[in-house]
């Protein structure tokens, strides 16, 4: 395994990063405003930073084609602005398009659809609004997917399909919803989660049995199988079977660990997870079976082991010398919660290298 | 260290450091507002269920968990009336001086003698292994000086009755 | 009406779309088991007994885990707590180690390990803080905090010192063998024991 590739860029919280897809510029998200980063030799040079946002800015989502990058913050807002073209850098031209939310508490999260047609909002209003381009008045409009949600959308993923959108939330249940769309969307192969899929059509509601607010879900290369991680530090994967029917296999994974913020595919039998424990975690599994195969830090073990040492060692040294020991430094790569994980590089499903950024202000690429 | 504290301590740490999973959460109850939850107390669903550590009758730990925010409240050994006055008048101290503490509460909650609150933004800014340590720190550092306090106020009053008897 | 100060009024609790009224029960799993009662608790403790006197510690806490009342009424709980806490003090020190990796090693271990963590975290917030010995001390002003204030006060190493070191034993035994993540279980669940 080569060692990963840490960019610190400054020290603050990130809430969220994104690579555009020639990986020449990173957006990450800092307090107020979203700070974009050339790739200049092996470092990133701070280039532009996009200014509007009040609040914190809690995601950002550059679509891989199109350049474009959607902001969200906790002031309600929503800001999409077309990405300066790397080398010759034309400044942020222009007003960016107007977006229509029409929620009334934080936006918590955004992601592009794979088509990029559209965009999902998760937000505090327990509702998740979906963005479309509307031509006549030039603006993005949106639809909101309302019922059943009872809490904080706290994560979406969008499946290969862009017509279903798994969400996680506050009260506990990670839910899959349709968010097709009349006249933006093609109508949609029917899959195991559903066949006919008008709007809010809910293809699955799952809860687990130790009920954690679900940080973060993902669907699996083939949108076949849904993996999402909650706060009762587990993961739990599930395999729908049929439209209306209970799934075929529900697989809580439940670890030793603290709880996993978020969480990317490889393939469909491996899932790749990091969290509070400030490093990456490998499962394996399929169907019948999935289990913690440990982490992606050069040394291994798990992570409460160097933790459980220096308190010893702690104990040792206030015996000895009345004083603790300075040990500042975890063992990880990370020094503190990891927020966000995001494919970096890919081929037919299988995960090359993946990115993870987190609150001690470090982007870090690892090879799989 | 005692024998018997060892586990105690043992214990808060590793029920502090997995309640110390805390996020950047904003209010779902009022507009652009990002309050502690477990202060706020508007939402259930946010708060989870408190953890309580104890030595004994006496001694004791609790932890109320939330999406955001977490509060550690410490009941202080005291064995006398000596150590309670003397608790009391130190953790008042310190109270009045909370800003300077950053996680220090000014008030404790009913019960306890001392509540530290900490939110998303101190796990942010400051090492969250280290505030673990911080507060086994001061659960151990405050028995001490309370113990010693003890002391010192008894040879005082030693001392001080000893000149006061002299001239008799 | 002019009791009733409008100010006052929480308007959230009464508006049932409001986040102040979550409905708490929908993060209940649908695997719940059925309500039970204090005399089935009753019955259990006497089975568990049974098998204490044999000599079969790990069978006994197995199985006083497995029956634990998540769906439960508050006495049935209380009942079963007390039954766990026997268990776990007939079981020696030097044998904690053996007994856990036995009861948490098979299948269905993991959830028994997170039900053993609910008790011991039950257990020591059991005997509730002593309002009435502590209620007046927390309004004493520091004027009266002088000598005078000679109030019985249940003082000194205070009473279950015992029982809790007990469960801290457990809990650090427990803690070594399901990390912290059991500890957060303990925090999200709410089935709780």
């Amino acid at each position: 395994m080569a060692t990963p590739q840490v960019h610190h860029l400054f020290h603050a919280p990130i809430a969220d990063h994104s690579f555009s897809s020639d990986k020449q510029t990173l957006a990450v998200a800092r307090e107020n405003n979203v700070e974009l980063y050339q790739s200049s030799g092996n470092k990133f040079a701070l280039s532009d930073e996009l200014k509007g946002h009040e609040k914190t800015v809690t995601s950002v989502d550059i679509a891989p084609n199109s350049g474009r990058i959607v902001t969200c913050s906790q002031g309600y807002s929503c800001l999409q602005t077309v990405m300066p073209m790397s080398g010759r850098r034309p400044p942020l031209a222009g007003s960016p398009p107007l977006v229509l939310l029409r929620i009334n508490r934080a936006a918590t999260f955004v992601r592009w659809s794979p088509s990029e047609q559209k965009f999902a909002v998760g937000s505090g209003a327990r509702v998740i609004a979906v963005c479309y381009f509307e031509e006549e008045n030039d603006w993005w409009i949106s639809k909101h997917l309302k019922k059943p949600i009872r809490s904080t959308i706290t994560t979406l993923a969008w499946h290969p399909n862009s017509v279903l959108l798994a969400a996680g939330s506050t009260d506990s249940h990670a839910r899959v919803f349709s968010s097709f769309i009349k006249g933006i969307d093609s109508r949609p192969e029917p899959s195991a989660w559903g066949e006919r899929l008008p709007f809010n059509t809910i293809c699955g509601e799952f809860l687990n049995d130790s009920a954690g607010w679900i940080q973060g879900v993902a669907f699996s290369p083939s949108g076949n199988a849904l993996a999402f991680t909650g706060h009762d530090s587990s993961v739990t994967v599930v395999y729908p079977s049929a439209p209306e029917q209970p799934p075929r296999a529900m697989l809580n994974i439940s670890t030793r660990l603290l709880p996993l913020n978020s969480l990317i595919w490889n393939g469909e039998n491996e899932i790749i997870a990091a969290g509070h424990d400030c490093e990456p975690f490998r499962f394996h599994g399929d169907e019948s079976g999935w289990q913690l195969a440990g982490s992606l830090e050069k040394q291994t073990g798990d992570g409460s082991g160097p933790r459980e040492e220096s308190a010893l060692n702690m104990f040792r040294q206030m015996d000895l010398k009345g004083q603790t020991q300075v040990d500042t430094k975890l063992k990880s790569t990370h020094q503190n919660t990891v927020n966000t994980v995001r494919v970096y590089e890919e081929a037919g499903g299988q995960v090359r290298s993946f990115s993870t950024s987190g609150v001690d202000g470090r982007v870090v690429v690892w090879t799989v | 260290m005692s024998q018997s504290l060892r586990p105690y301590l043992q214990c808060v740490r590793s029920s502090l450091t997995a309640a110390l999973a805390i996020s950047n959460f904003a209010s779902q109850t009022s507009e652009r507002h990002n309050v502690p939850e477990i202060e706020a107390q508007t939402s259930p669903e946010l708060i989870l269920n408190p953890l309580t550590v104890s030595r004994n009758a006496e001694e004791r730990v609790l932890i109320e968990p939330s999406v955001n925010s977490v509060r550690v409240s410490i009941r202080i050994k005291q064995a006398d009336e000596i150590e309670h006055i003397l608790v009391h008048k130190f953790t008042r101290f310190l109270q009045q001086r909370a800003e300077s503490f950053f996680i220090l509460r000014r008030k404790p909650i009913k019960g306890y003698d001392i509540s530290f609150l900490i939110t998303n933004v101190h796990v942010e800014a400051m090492l969250k292994h280290k505030l673990v340590d911080f507060i086994i720190q001061f659960m151990e550092e405050v028995d001490k000086e309370i113990s010693e306090m003890k002391l010192f106020l008894n040879a005082r009053a030693r001392f001080v009755a000893e000149s006061f008897l002299t001239p008799f | 009406m002019s009791q009733i100060n409008y100010r006052t009024i929480n308007i959230d609790q009464l508006d049932p779309e409001s986040s102040a009224n979550f409905p708490m029960e929908t993060l209940l799993p649908a695997t719940l088991p059925q309500p039970e009662t204090s005399s089935d608790a009753a019955n259990v403790a006497t089975q568990v007994r049974q098998l204490l006197r044999g000599g079969d510690t790990e069978g006994a806490l197995r199985h006083v885990l497995d029956t634990a009342p998540l769906g439960g009424d508050d006495r049935a709980k209380e009942v079963h707590l007390a039954t766990v806490i026997e268990v776990l003090q007939g079981i020696r020190q030097a044998e904690m180690t053996r007994v856990l990796e036995g009861v948490c090693g098979a299948d269905g271990g993991a959830e028994r390990a997170d039900c053993l963590m609910k008790y011991l975290y039950k257990g020591m917030s059991a005997p509730a803080p002593s309002s009435g010995a502590q209620s007046p001390r927390k309004t004493v002003s520091p004027q009266e905090t002088g000598f005078s204030q000679v109030q019985a006060r249940n003082v000194g190493e205070g009473g279950g010192g015992q029982q809790m070191s007990v469960l801290l034993n457990w809990h650090e035994k427990l803690v070594e063998l399901t990390g912290t993540g059991s500890i957060v279980r303990v925090m999200t669940d709410r089935r709780t024991v």
